[in-house]
């Protein structure tokens, strides 16, 4: 896969890419190196000076936010992410905030950037949120366990549980079903499963 | 709030995502993610530092570590322990969940289990995953905007609330299979592998 950049040691790819850390991991070095490499980071931290763009607010259906007062954290990663959606950078990299979103606006913000062409990159413990990207890399300290396309690691059940993930539902569902022959292949999201299912 | 309604009243300056709590108890811990100063050990500040790390699934190793050594899932760690040295009889959790790794969530809901049912504390964690909370909560309070909107018993269904496991249910129910709910992976696999089975017998 080729070489986007390389983070404290880490060779991210040119491919949407989801990196699942241990929680031991502090992923401030990263963070920090992004900044450098001119990359749009999205964490948890306080917001500095905002020009919200209300065409945006109203596209995710968040316009309700524009004049709240007394914000929430969820609210401030929310306006975090729109108001970061018009940034030239060509790569956005979430800090464990996608978790604290619900899926809809989550999705609808993933999708929004892939449909610009940009790169993502979303740091996470939340093994569901693999399903969101392309490729996967599993760290833990720093230290590259595996990496590749998700529905290749994703197989690594005994790996994963080693490191305290269990497999995403619908995979680990999928496996089951595979096993009693009622499938032939893994899935990733429900729709496919089901339409395998009952054609 | 239900669970607190014999509780003195009053409020908790809130850090939490989308509640203010109000209590006048000074029986309360809340624990988020706060940045102490200095090492652990002085953050803590108890002959029962250690044991409470422990508790918390830490090793001795981190009385000597400051912020910067630590990840946010350990600071918050860190902070459950501080509680449990104060002793009080309301724990809330801030988004504790964030920042754990599977096998980690079940550890906790062990020691939240066993803090409730051994040593009569009441357990408030508030987050927005219902995976987290669906095996061990008593009562389940449902707040959006800033207002309790209802209250359930543990078995209860909960609308709006949609975790992958009843996605996928609601799903085959819109294509018209007849499916229970479910909260269990294994249990939905052998109601799926029964009723494959019905349609094989029908169609022989």
């Amino acid at each position: 896969m080729p070489k986007l950049l390389t983070i404290n040691q880490k060779e991210i790819p040119t491919i949407n890419t989801t990196i699942l850390y241990t929680s031991n991991f502090n992923y401030i070095k990263d963070a920090q190196e992004y900044i450098v490499n001119d990359c749009t980071v999205i964490t948890k931290d306080t917001l500095k000076d905002l020009t919200l763009s209300p065409t945006l607010f109203k596209k995710f259906n968040c316009e309700y936010l524009i004049n709240k007062e007394d914000l929430t954290l969820i609210d401030k990663i929310k306006i975090n992410i729109l108001n970061s959606l018009e940034s030239s950078n060509k790569i956005y990299v979430f800090f464990n905030v996608l978790t604290y979103l619900d899926y809809e606006f989550k999705t609808n913000i993933i999708n929004y950037l892939k449909e610009n062409n940009k790169q993502i990159i979303n740091y996470t413990t939340d093994i569901e949120e693999t399903l969101l990207l392309e490729y996967l890399m599993v760290i833990q300290n720093n230290n590259i366990i595996m990496e590749g396309l998700k529905e290749d690691i994703l197989k690594e059940e005994k790996i994963l549980q080693k490191l305290g993930f269990n497999l995403p539902f619908i995979v680990e569902l999928s496996l089951g079903l595979k096993y009693y022959n009622l499938v032939d292949n893994l899935y990733f999201n429900n729709e496919s499963l089901v339409n395998s299912l009952w054609k | 709030m239900t669970i607190l309604e014999n509780k003195n009243m009053g409020v908790i300056y809130g850090l939490l995502g989308n509640l203010t709590l109000t209590t006048n108890s000074n029986d309360i811990s809340l624990v988020s993610y706060y940045k102490f100063k200095d090492t652990v050990e002085s953050y803590l500040e108890s002959d029962k530092a250690l044991k409470s790390l422990k508790m918390v699934f830490l090793d001795a190793t981190y009385l000597s570590k400051t912020i910067k050594d630590l990840s946010e899932s350990e600071i918050k760690k860190i902070n459950l322990a501080k509680a449990l040295i104060a002793n009080k009889e309301i724990i809330v959790l801030d988004f504790f969940d964030k920042g754990l790794t599977n096998k980690e969530q079940k550890d906790y809901q062990r020691l939240f289990k066993k803090l409730a049912e051994n040593y009569h504390k009441t357990i408030v964690i508030y987050t927005n995953d219902v995976t987290f909370f669906w095996n061990i909560a008593t009562e389940i309070i449902y707040v959006d905007n800033q207002k309790v909107i209802n209250t359930y018993s543990k078995n209860e269904d909960i609308p709006n609330i949609n975790p992958p496991i009843k996605e996928l249910i609601n799903l085959m129910r819109s294509k018209n299979l007849k499916i229970d709910n479910y909260k269990d992976t294994k249990d939905l696999l052998k109601a799926i592998y029964r009723l494959k089975e019905n349609e094989n017998e029908i169609s022989n």
